[in-house]
C-alpha cells in the first residue's frame, strides 16, 4: 500500500490508476492533537486499519493525483537518522565502521517543493538520493532478526548536502541540516509491497540529465545490520526515519534553477526545485572529483580509534 | 522564574523556597505524554507569565516526589562543539554544532545508563543549556537572541568515546539516559548575564569540573545567530553549548554526579554499568591536555 500526506496535512492511499483516497477520518478515531500525529496513527494502528484502507482503494472515487498537492509523506519524525557512507561504490575495501548522524526535522520538504540554498559559504550543494526506512513500531534493542518486522515501510529520499562548512577537523554534518534540506517522496510503500529491498534502482536527474543511478544491491550493510545496531544505541518511534545512505558516484550540484527527480524502482519519483538568492554557478554534470575522493578515502580505520575525540 | 515538570505531570514553579503547581494555567493544551506537552506548553509560556504568577500568588505549596527533565523529549537536541578557550590564548575555532538523539534526555534523579558498546571511556561534560521558547530563525547575534529563549537548565552531555568512524563520536552522544536535563527552566531575567556563571561538576564529592561559562569562545546570543542561520527552532528544542574540557573524568557504574550552575540550579544523577567497567577515577589530565593542544586552530 502506498501511503501519502497531501493537499495542507491531508493522509491519503494511492491507489493502482494513480487517485489518491483520503482517509484522513479515518485517523480522527485516534484524536490527533495535530496533523503531524496521524501518520504515526497510522502506522501504529495499521494493521486494524488495513481492512477498511483496502476497501476504500477497491471502491475507488479518488482524486487523480496530478489533481492534488503532494507533500513529505513524512511530516515531523522525532528523529531522522542518516547513515555514512553505506555503498561499496565499486570498491573492494573492508566494510567501513559504522557511523550515522541526525538531521533537523524543520528540514523536510516533499514533491514540488524548493530547496533554498543558504547564503553560506559552502564549496558546493550536492544531492544525494537514499532509501529510507520508515519505522513501525516503537523499539530498543531489536536483533537482526526482529529488525524487518519493525519497519513499516520505504520512501524515498533527497540527502541536500552543503560542503565545506563548520570546523574541518571533524565532520559535524551541520550542512546538511538547512531548512529544506531534506526531500522525502513521492509516498511510504508498505514493506510488504517490496519484494527484495537490495533490490531497488536508485536515480537522481537533475533537468533531464542522469546523475546517480545505483542499485540497492551494492549496499555495505544489511538493514538488519546497521538498524539492529542503532536500535543498540536509541529507543526509536513510529515514523522516525533511517536513511541508508547514498552511493556517491553521481553526486553532482544543485543550482538555482535546478529541476530535481529523486526516484526508486518499485517506490516512486518526487521532484525539488533549487533556488538560490545569490545564482552562483557550479560545474554541471556529475562531481568526478568529489566520487574519486570518496572511492579512495583511506581515513577511516577498520578498528575504533583509541579516543582522540572531543567536542 | 523557575519551571519544573514534577514527576506526577504538574507544571510548577519554585518560589521563595515553595513550589507551585500551575498546570491549570496550561489546561487547554491537549497533549498526550509529557514528552510532546512540554514543547507545547513552552510554546505559549513566555506570553502567559501574569497568569502564571497569579496562580503561585493564589495558590498552596505543593509536596513533590520528584522530577522530570523539563524538556523529556525535545524537538531538536543540538550541542556546540568545543566552544571554550580552555586556558589558550588561541584564535578562536570555527563555529560548529551537531545533532543528537532526543531520546537521550534523562531527568533529574535518574541513572544514566552505560551501555554495552566499546567506548574507550564514558566521560561526563557539564554545560549551560538553553530551552528555546518562540520559533524563530535568523537571529541576531546580540542580546535580542535571548528574547527566544524561555530560559536556562543545566545539562550533562554524557560522552562515550571512539565509537563510530572519526571526529567527535555523535554515536556515544545519543545512548538513551546520556544527556541529563534539569532541574528547573531558569527564565532569562533571572540571570543578568549568561556567560558569567560558575558551572562545576563533582563526582562521588570529588571536583572535577569547574569553569566560567565567560571563557566562552562564541558567547549565547553568537551561538543561537549561529545555529538559526542554518535552521528554524521550536519551543521546546534545546541547546547544549559546550564544555570546558579541562575536568572530564570517567563516569562508571555506582558513581553519583552532582552539577551546578550559579544561579540555575542544581543537577543530580547516579551511573549504573551492568558491565562493570572500571576507569582511573579523578580527572582524564591527558584528554585534557590533548583537547587543549589539539583544538589549536
Amino acid at each position: 500500500m502506498r501511503i501519502a500526506t497531501f493537499d495542507e496535512g491531508r493522509i491519503g492511499v494511492v491507489a493502482n490508476d494513480d487517485t489518491i483516497i483520503d482517509v484522513t477520518d479515518l485517523l480522527e478515531q485516534y484524536d490527533p492533537i495535530e496533523q503531524a500525529d496521524m501518520l504515526p496513527d497510522l502506522i501504529t494502528h495499521f494493521e486494524e486499519l488495513r481492512p477498511e484502507l483496502e476497501s476504500r482503494i477497491s471502491a475507488g472515487g479518488g482524486k487523480p493525483l496530478a489533481d492534488v498537492k503532494l507533500q513529505s509523506p513524512l511530516t515531523r519524525p522525532t528523529k531522522i537518522i542518516c547513515m555514512i557512507g553505506n555503498f561499496r561504490e565499486g570498491t573492494d575495501r573492508p566494510i567501513q565502521i559504522l557511523d550515522f548522524f541526525f538531521k533537523s526535522p524543520e528540514a523536510i520538504v516533499g514533491d514540488g517543493d524548493t530547496v533554498i540554498l543558504p547564503p553560506h559559504d559552502a564549496s558546493i550543494f550536492h544531492h544525494e538520493a537514499e532509501i529510507a526506512v520508515v519505522m513501525g513500531r516503537e523499539c530498543k534493542d531489536l536483533s537482526e532478526d526482529e529488525v524487518m518486522d519493525a519497519i513499516f515501510g520505504y520512501t524515498v529520499y533527497n540527502d541536500v548536502s552543503a560542503r565545506g562548512l563548520g570546523r574541518d577537523t571533524i565532520s559535524s554534518f551541520l550542512g546538511k541540516s538547512f531548512d529544506t534540506f531534506a526531500g522525502f517522496g513521492p509516498w511510504i510503500v508498505t514493506r510488504d509491497e517490496i519484494e527484495d529491498p537490495y533490490d531497488l534502482q536508485i536515480t537522481v536527474d537533475v533537468n533531464g540529465e542522469r546523475r546517480q543511478d545505483y542499485s540497492t544491491s551494492d549496499i555495505e550493510r544489511t538493514y538488519p545490520d546497521f538498524i539492529s545496531y542503532i536500535s543498540s544505541v536509541m529507543t526509536l518511534h513510529p515514523g522516525d526515519v533511517i536513511c541508508c545512505g547514498t552511493n556517491h558516484q553521481g553526486l553532482g550540484a544543485m543550482q538555482d534553477g535546478d529541476e530535481v527527480v529523486t526516484a526508486i524502482s518499485g517506490i516512486g519519483a518526487f521532484t525539488l526545485y533549487v533556488q538560490d538568492d545569490l545564482k552562483r554557478e557550479w560545474e554541471r554534470g556529475i562531481d568526478r572529483a568529489m566520487a574519486e575522493r570518496v572511492r579512495t578515502q583511506v581515513d577511516r580505520p577498520a578498528v575504533p580509534s583509541s579516543g582522540g575525540n572531543n567536542s | 522564574m523557575r519551571l519544573l515538570l514534577t514527576s506526577d505531570n504538574r507544571i510548577a514553579v519554585e518560589q521563595d523556597g515553595g513550589v507551585y503547581d500551575v498546570s491549570s494555567v496550561f489546561d487547554d493544551i491537549r497533549y498526550r505524554t509529557s514528552a510532546d506537552r512540554m514543547p507545547r506548553v513552552l510554546g505559549v509560556f513566555l506570553d502567559r507569565r501574569e497568569q502564571i504568577e497569579q496562580a503561585v500568588a493564589s495558590g498552596e505549596p505543593i509536596q513533590v516526589s520528584g522530577l522530570q527533565a523539563p524538556v523529556p523529549r525535545p524537538p531538536k537536541l543540538i550541542a556546540a562543539f568545543g566552544n571554550y578557550r580552555e586556558g589558550t590564548d588561541r584564535e578562536r575555532q570555527e563555529q560548529d554544532m551537531f545533532l543528537l538523539s532526543p531520546d537521550s534526555v534523562l531527568g533529574p534523579g535518574g541513572t544514566v545508563v552505560l551501555p554495552n558498546h566499546p567506548a574507550t571511556i564514558f566521560h561526563h561534560e557539564a554545560e549551560l543549556a538553553l530551552v528555546i521558547g518562540r520559533r524563530c530563525k535568523d537571529l541576531p547575534a546580540d542580546e535580542r537572541a535571548l528574547d527566544a529563549l524561555a530560559g536556562y537548565t543545566c545539562g550533562i552531555d554524557v560522552s562515550g568515546r571512539g565509537l563510530g568512524r572519526r571526529g567527535p563520536s555523535r554515536i556515544g552522544k545519543s545512548f538513551d539516559t546520556f544527556t541529563p536535563l534539569g532541574p528547573a527552566i531558569v527564565t532569562t531575567d533571572e540571570i543578568a548575564d549568561p556567560n558569567n556563571l560558575r558551572v562545576t561538576l563533582s563526582v562521588n564529592d570529588e571536583l572535577r569540573q569547574d569553569f566560567n561559562t565567560s571563557d566562552m569562545e562564541y558567547n549565547v546570543p553568537e551561538v543561537l545567530s549561529f545555529l538559526t542561520g542554518y535552521m528554524t527552532l521550536v519551543p521546546g528544542d534545546v541547546i547544549l553549548t559546550g564544555t570546558n574540557h579541562q575536568g572530564l573524568g570517567a563516569l562508571q557504574d555506582g558513581d553519583h554526579v552532582r552539577m551546578e550552575i550559579e544561579n540555575v540550579g542544581v543537577l543530580e544523577v547516579d551511573v549504573r554499568d551492568p558491565q562493570k567497567r572500571e576507569w582511573p577515577r579523578g580527572v582524564d589530565q591527558e584528554f585534557a591536555n590533548r583537547v587543549r593542544g589539539s583544538v589549536r586552530a
